[in-house]
């Protein structure tokens, strides 16, 4: 047995609270691997996949909204403070709407129906004065606006509800919530990536300068302070300043007029005295000595002078209130704001001493991200006190007017400021918080619902702060601090790709803790207070500074020991478990985080190289007896953040050696090496032998794959819905698909792929489709299309009229009526065709005012809804839903669908970014067959294969086939082969040879035209294959004659308005190129817009054709004498025309011919 | 395009059949070249005539399926098609000017089904489609009428309890599904669900040579080794004798090999080419024929021969016409 010796313990390793190796238990053998697969669909039971976001709005909900009412809580008349309101509580309770005074509870599905808002009154307890004698009443359950509240939080009727219950509010199970419903659309609020608050981040800018910046962040002020080195000397950036103050000054305005302490301060390294010498140096030559002088000094260099308070000096109350704002300030005590500017110094010092110490931006753990929760948190309390300093303006207001007693409070209060406050930001996705000068655009999207991982991937989406035209290519890549956190692969591509990221599997993201317990523990655990410390001893060697959440909270002498501590309390449960405790043995400093946003992942723990969790705890487990948080509870488990993880050393498995580390120096476990990818990027099988691009293209196509969106579906009313007919799971799943539910709502089919080339039309990734399987429903899809028609009121009971379709003896007036039932609308069930009329409206002549009578039947005209569909197909009118909306109008909602089989031109793709477009469609007996009598469905060209390097659909085919062989769905999890999570290619292949297959999967095929055997063995077996939402019936366009634009009299642009093909600018040269001139001639000018004007030959401007006198005219000359006929461009005219408006005369100048 | 008159190249191919069941068969052909057999397997995929459900008229449809989804599952419900041969197309029938909806070329179903009182979800089956016609049906209930006869199960053991049709739709409590169908006769090539062939596939006949010399210089092991290089079992150790020094290696299924060239590549990687030598036998063919039910194997084959002989005689009439056109000239014709 050993002591643990000083080295032992400052090597970061957290050894001490387990029995100490003795000699027997290092020789005893090493334990069989523990199956610690089951921690993760318990980790996914516990937080889902997207309770970040709910465990936000949570705590918003419950804590962040009383926060924000109590510092707010008092409201009083201006001219009279004893008229007062006081806010005594406020809670919000279930979501529900007013029908006819009555309160009617609301479902998140009824609000998707109808247009509606899922949101749930925001109740206040009031205390406030009526009356003359002021006379204090109390109300309870006081509502000051409606809050949209998020799906499955602690608010919605969601919470908690199995699966017998969502189905009865008509919810999907599978649906994960996480999302608001607001005016009918469902809105995700993504996550917001930025960097850290209140940290220091030392970096170069971008004249290649050291600066060390802050961003404070509190509830009153957010404010940015730069310190920099220019030319060898230190300086204050500052916004309220118009220009740099040197830094020494601004130590000597907060009260160290010794440069001696400054030098203290930062450290007595000759090194880093030698860098502020310049800058002492320069505040000695402005002849700068006491704090009064640099106070004016800085005064003269306020940017808006005036504006702030002329009693304390403005550049004062800017160092207390906006300079490193995050630092409190204490009766005055500037201290602590010197000694963290003396920080700041150090940092910089040190980074310019050794380049190391430079902060990363890029560095996951320098992040925030900021959710839900906190958004609405900022906007409400913006809101919040807008409706009160709107309720005293309204009461000065009165009480300057009236005389007569000062009205309550309580009546001056407007619900509606809150309530469309947060309905318009968070349904146009604009956060404009004039307060922190916020004005972000896109934080709230629609989410999709083409496809469940859509859904789920708009859930883990992370959205950056920076515009994203910028080139730099840093933030863009893949850092290694995201391993774990942050889905390597599923990004967009295009200017978006590497900003936009997503969270992997078993991320979370933090909420706030409370702090005040946390820096107390802190103090008695033996960290010494910053104020009681010396300049000289708050960096005396050996000790570290210890940091809290940003804040110097003191320094302690045995940092490894309070580490220790902690972290220990954390196991133990003492303090929450995601408070991160981090030595920074670079910076001597202890950092320790309990500020939400930062992302965190849970790990196994592990003593000496041995996991805490053994096959005991496993068996509880997959009993059921204990879950995920008895785990946490016990101290099997922990979260460990990004830079919590730099202290640990993280094995992959337990029993497997990895080359030259130490196994004793391991203190954590990997749950499982998958979750290190995505929800979305989980279904790629076998994504670890792909090229990593294609896994990206694929994470960017599985969301455009048609399947089942919803146990639901069926009763959604989306304005576009793609459903696959026969989706089945696929056969070759991964341990991620199954714990997201993707088995149940698959998008895609498992067809029999032959890997050969065939007939020439698949070429550049084309691929050949068997009829007989196209007649059997392979890809088959349903489209449903929502028509909505508005019954709009005019006032005065002049309302738009639904009638039934007009007859003339029984028979139709007009075929397009043929759909409609006798009420006017499209019947359920009804074939209807391009051109039918869906609601057969009709819409009063005069709708400005009512004329005093009723309508008659010809003061309406028709104007009924044409469906406009595509010629030849058939669509049926799926659902008529027929409610009222916010405005009490009538709105009538057709859905029609349409089903359509894959047609030549239409886009498939695997799960392997191998996108293609259906080539050619070719008969059964055509198709080329094994001797067992298997057909393929499809047939790929093998030229897809060399530069793609997609090995993962090799495995894939082979796995799938060993599937259908044997009947057991293999697995291909990412790095799953040596936890058995994936199949070995060896095993893979020993089941094919079992049941009488090739090992390599290859068979031998004849030729279905010949009936000869092809001269090579063929790849074939299931591959799972995706409908892609693109198809040729939604694009394919072409036109003869059509509608044109009424200003330039050319052909329209669009398909959608029936839009002419443009010959431009490149297909133009081309002909010119070749010499073509009557064909330019006659595209340009007779097929576009020839028009004839008349054209004076003497002054050479346009006349005009008098049709009474049947001459033409110039109007110039004010004769017909010299007119000519000449055709040009009806553009060409309009703008001579607009340039004659703009005092520009362009005159022609005509030649015979 | 002279032939010495006298000699002719017509052959007279054999079948002989190995096994026929009412839905299985599996036959050789001999003596003929692929382009015959694949016709033949060609033709019984896609142009051999069935009947099946074409057009549905949907009265009432509360079911979760939609009305397009039904029809589309109804019309991949096999039906007995034994008169199929003798009806009409639609597009051709006098008695209707292709109405499609006479007797002689159409057969109505009805189906209605509403599920009342039970909690239990209710299947929708193919038993639940009545049919106009009693010659045709869906297979199922062909099969339990036939074993309600006690007549002989021909469709293996268990046939009869496991009878239970072919689900269409569940039905919740409430929910209803009531329908006319009218089935039509059409062929595998204008949509699959008139293909009466499940799986029409053959093989070339291998013919499997072992050189008897080399292969005494095989160790035992070797021999098993070579036996369990192929994935299926084609060979086996002559079993007469106990597995000795002297037991041989022998075919003991020829057909079960695929052509994976397996064997030949271990009898190279052991250093002995030409160990085995595997050629297919270019006249003879082993077909496997399974049918959806709508019509027997037997007639299946049958028919296709038929339908060949008619599409042959088609070519023969044209060639009697001497209308070739250019491609007569091409041919050297007169």
């Amino acid at each position: 047995m050993t002591v643990p010796t000083k080295d032992d313990s400052q090597s970061g390793t957290v050894a001490d609270t387990v029995p100490l190796p003795t000699y027997r238990s290092l020789a005893a053998p090493v334990r069989k691997p523990v199956d610690k697969f089951a921690l993760l669909p318990a980790f996914l039971k516990v937080r889902g996949l997207v309770k970040e976001h709910i465990d936000s709005f949570n705590y918003f909900v419950n804590k962040g909204i009383k926060k924000i009412v109590e510092a707010n809580n008092r409201i009083e008349a201006r001219n009279d403070p004893s008229i007062y309101l006081r806010y005594l509580g406020v809670h919000v309770g279930m979501p529900s709407v007013h029908v006819e005074y009555n309160i009617e509870n609301i479902t998140p599905h009824f609000c998707r129906l109808t247009d509606r808002t899922y949101s749930a009154p925001i109740k206040v307890h009031i205390e406030y004065t009526v009356g003359k004698q002021h006379e204090v009443r109390r109300k309870n359950n006081f509502i000051i606006g409606y809050m949209p509240i998020m799906l499955r939080s602690h608010a919605c009727i969601l919470y908690e509800k199995d699966e017998a219950e969502l189905a009865k509010y008509g919810e999907c199970p599978l649906d994960p919530g996480g999302y608001f419903v607001v005016k009918g659309t469902e809105k995700v609020i993504l996550i917001q990536e930025q960097l850290a608050k209140n940290r220091i981040i030392v970096d170069t800018d971008s004249k290649g300068r050291v600066i060390a910046s802050v961003t404070s962040s509190t509830h009153a002020i957010k404010s940015k302070t730069v310190i920099f080195m220019d030319k060898g000397k230190i300086y204050l950036q500052l916004n309220q300043f118009n220009k740099p103050i040197p830094i020494i000054v601004v130590m000597k305005a907060m009260g160290m007029e010794s440069d001696q302490e400054t030098v203290q301060m930062v450290g007595r390294d000759p090194r880093y005295g030698d860098l502020l010498f310049p800058s002492i140096q320069e505040c000695a030559s402005e002849r700068i000595y006491t704090r009064q002088r640099a106070l004016q000094y800085m005064d003269e260099k306020v940017t808006y002078p005036g504006a702030t308070n002329q009693k304390e000096g403005r550049s004062y109350s800017i160092l207390r209130d906006v300079f490193i704002a995050h630092v409190p300030v204490k009766n005055g005590n500037l201290r602590p704001k010197c000694i963290y500017t003396a920080l700041m110094l150090r940092r910089m010092m040190d980074a310019i001493v050794n380049s190391d110490t430079f902060d990363d931006k890029d560095y996951v753990g320098n992040k925030r991200f900021e959710l839900s929760g906190q958004l609405i948190s900022l906007l409400f309390e913006d809101l919040f006190k807008t409706m009160n300093s709107q309720a005293v303006e309204r009461m000065n207001k009165n009480s300057d007017k009236t005389h007569s007693s000062p009205l309550d409070f309580s009546q001056l209060i407007m619900q509606d400021s809150i309530t469309f406050g947060l309905e318009r930001a968070i349904s146009t996705g604009n956060w404009d918080i004039k307060r922190f000068r916020m004005h972000r655009k896109g934080v709230s999207q629609v989410l999709s619902r083409l496809s469940y991982m859509a859904s789920l991937g708009y859930m883990t989406r992370i959205t950056p702060q920076f515009e994203k035209t910028r080139k730099t290519s840093g933030p863009r890549a893949l850092q290694p601090s995201q391993w774990g956190m942050l889905c390597p692969c599923d990004t967009p591509e295009g200017e978006a790709c590497g900003l936009t990221k997503n969270l992997a599997l078993l991320s979370h993201v933090t909420t706030d803790q409370e702090e005040g317990p946390l820096i107390y523990l802190c103090y008695s655990l033996g960290v010494e207070d910053l104020l009681s410390l010396s300049s000289e001893e708050i960096h005396t060697p050996g000790s570290f500074l210890v940091m809290f959440n940003g804040l110097i909270l003191g320094k302690h002498k045995d940092p490894q020991r309070l580490v220790i501590d902690l972290r220990n309390l954390r196991r133990s449960n003492v303090i929450g478990e995601f408070v991160s405790i981090f030595i920074n043995e670079k910076q001597h400093c202890v950092h320790i985080a309990s500020d939400g946003g930062r992302v965190c992942r849970p790990l196994i723990i592990a003593d000496m190289g041995i996991s805490r969790i053994d096959e005991t705890h496993m068996e509880k487990l997959r009993h059921g007896t204990c879950g995920f948080d008895d785990f946490l509870r016990d101290g099997l488990i922990e979260y460990l953040d990004v830079n919590e993880e730099n202290n640990a050393l993280i094995a992959l498995y337990e029993h497997m050696d990895q080359d030259d580390v130490e196994r004793s120096s391991i203190t954590h476990i990997e749950i499982e090496p998958l979750s290190i990818l995505g929800v979305v990027s989980g279904l790629i099988p076998y994504p670890h032998h792909n090229q990593s691009p294609r896994n990206t293209y694929q994470c960017a196509m599985g969301k455009q794959a048609m399947g089942n969106i919803a146990y639901n579906q069926l009763f959604r009313a989306d304005s576009l819905l793609y459903l696959l007919v026969y989706a089945q799971r696929p056969l070759l799943t991964t341990k991620t698909i199954e714990l997201v539910g993707y088995d149940k709502l698959g998008a895609g089919q498992n067809a029999t792929v032959a890997v050969m080339g065939y007939s020439g039309y698949d070429i550049e990734d084309a691929i050949v489709m068997n009829k007989s399987s196209l007649d059997r429903g392979f890809g088959r899809c349903i489209a449903l299309k929502k028509y909505t028609v508005l019954k709009d009121n005019y006032g005065d009971g002049v309302s738009d009229m639904i009638v039934e379709p007009q007859r003339d003896n029984g028979v139709l007036i007009k075929q397009n009526m043929r759909a409609l039932d006798e009420d006017g609308i499209a019947g359920p069930g009804q074939i209807i065709r391009n051109h039918d009329i869906y609601v057969n409206k009709r819409t009063p002549k005069n709708t400005s005012k009512g004329i005093g009578r009723a309508l008659r039947e010809s003061d309406y005209k028709d104007s009924p809804a044409l469906y406009k569909g595509v010629d030849g197909e058939t669509t049926v009118v799926d659902r008529v839903m027929l409610c009222s909306d916010t405005n009490d109008k009538l709105s009538i909602k057709c859905i029609i669908r349409h089903t359509r089989r894959p047609e030549v031109g239409d886009k498939f793709s695997s799960r392997h970014g191998q996108k293609g477009v259906c080539g050619t469609i070719v008969q059964q007996e055509d198709f080329p067959f094994s001797e067992r009598g298997i057909c393929p469905d499809l047939i790929m060209n093998p030229h897809g294969f060399p530069s793609r390097m997609t090995i993962g659909k090799m495995i894939e085919l082979l796995g799938g086939k060993a599937g259908v062989s044997c009947g057991r769905f293999h697995y291909g999890s990412a790095f799953g082969e040596p936890s058995g999570n994936a199949d070995k290619v060896a095993d893979i292949s020993s089941t094919l040879i079992k049941h009488g297959f090739s090992y390599n999967g290859k068979d031998f095929l004849y030729s279905g035209i010949l009936g000869q055997p092809l001269e090579a063995y063929i790849f074939m077996g299931p591959i799972y294959y995706q409908k892609l939402k693109h198809m040729v019936l939604d694009k394919m366009h072409a036109r003869a004659s059509g509608p044109r634009v009424l200003l330039t009299r050319q052909p329209t642009e669009g398909r959608s308005r029936d839009g002419g093909l443009r010959l431009g600018e490149m297909e133009r040269d081309c002909l010119i190129a070749y010499g073509a001139s009557m064909l330019i001639f006659e595209r340009l000018l007779l097929s576009s817009d020839p028009y004839q004007v008349q054209v004076c030959r003497k002054c050479g401007l346009l006349g005009y054709y008098n049709h009474k006198l049947k001459t033409s005219y110039c109007s110039m000359c004010k004769n017909g004498e010299n007119m000519a006929k000449m055709r040009l461009p009806y553009a060409c005219k309009l703008l001579f025309q607009e340039l004659h408006a703009m005092n520009v005369v362009p005159r022609l100048k005509l030649t015979e011919v | 395009m002279d032939r010495p008159s006298g000699t002719s190249y017509q052959r007279f191919p054999r079948v002989r059949i190995r096994e026929l069941k009412d839905d299985y068969a599996k036959f050789e052909l001999r003596d003929t070249d692929a382009s015959m057999a694949n016709a033949l397997r060609r033709v019984m995929i896609a142009e051999v005539p069935t009947v099946a459900i074409d057009l549905v008229e949907i009265e009432v449809n509360s079911s979760v399926l939609n009305d397009e989804f039904i029809a589309h599952r109804l019309g991949l419900i096999p039906l007995t098609s034994a008169a199929a041969m003798q009806m009409r197309f639609s597009r051709d029938c006098d008695a209707c000017d292709g109405d499609g909806s006479c007797e002689y070329c159409s057969v109505e179903f009805h189906l209605s089904v509403h599920a009342t009182d039970s909690d239990q979800t209710l299947e929708v089956t193919s038993n639940d489609l009545r049919s106009m016609d009693p010659k045709v049906c869906p297979v199922d209930q062909a099969r339990a009428y036939q074993h309600a006869l006690g007549g002989t199960d021909p469709f293996g053991a268990n046939a009869s309890n496991e009878n239970r049709g072919i689900l269409i739709v569940k039905l919740r409590r409430g929910q209803e599904l009531r329908l006319r169908a009218i089935a039509r006769k059409g062929i595998g090539k204008d949509h699959a669900k008139w293909s009466p062939a499940a799986t029409v596939t053959f093989m070339y006949e291998p013919d499997i040579r072992i050189n008897e010399e080399l292969m005494e210089t095989l160790t035992v092991e070797e021999r098993i080794s070579l036996i369990e290089s192929s994935p299926t079992k084609v060979f086996e150790l002559d079993s007469a004798n106990q597995v000795n020094l002297f037991s041989l290696v022998v075919v003991k299924n020829a057909e079960a090999y695929t052509y994976d060239d397996e064997v030949i590549k271990h009898a190279e990687a052991i250093g002995k080419p030409g160990l085995v030598e595997i050629t297919a036998k270019e006249d003879s063919f082993v077909f496997t024929v399974e049918t959806t039910g709508a019509i027997t194997a037997y007639e299946l084959i049958m028919n296709a021969i038929t339908v060949l002989r008619q599409k042959l005689d088609a070519v023969r009439l044209q060639d009697d016409d001497g209308d070739l056109g250019e491609l007569g000239a091409h041919l050297g014709g007169p």
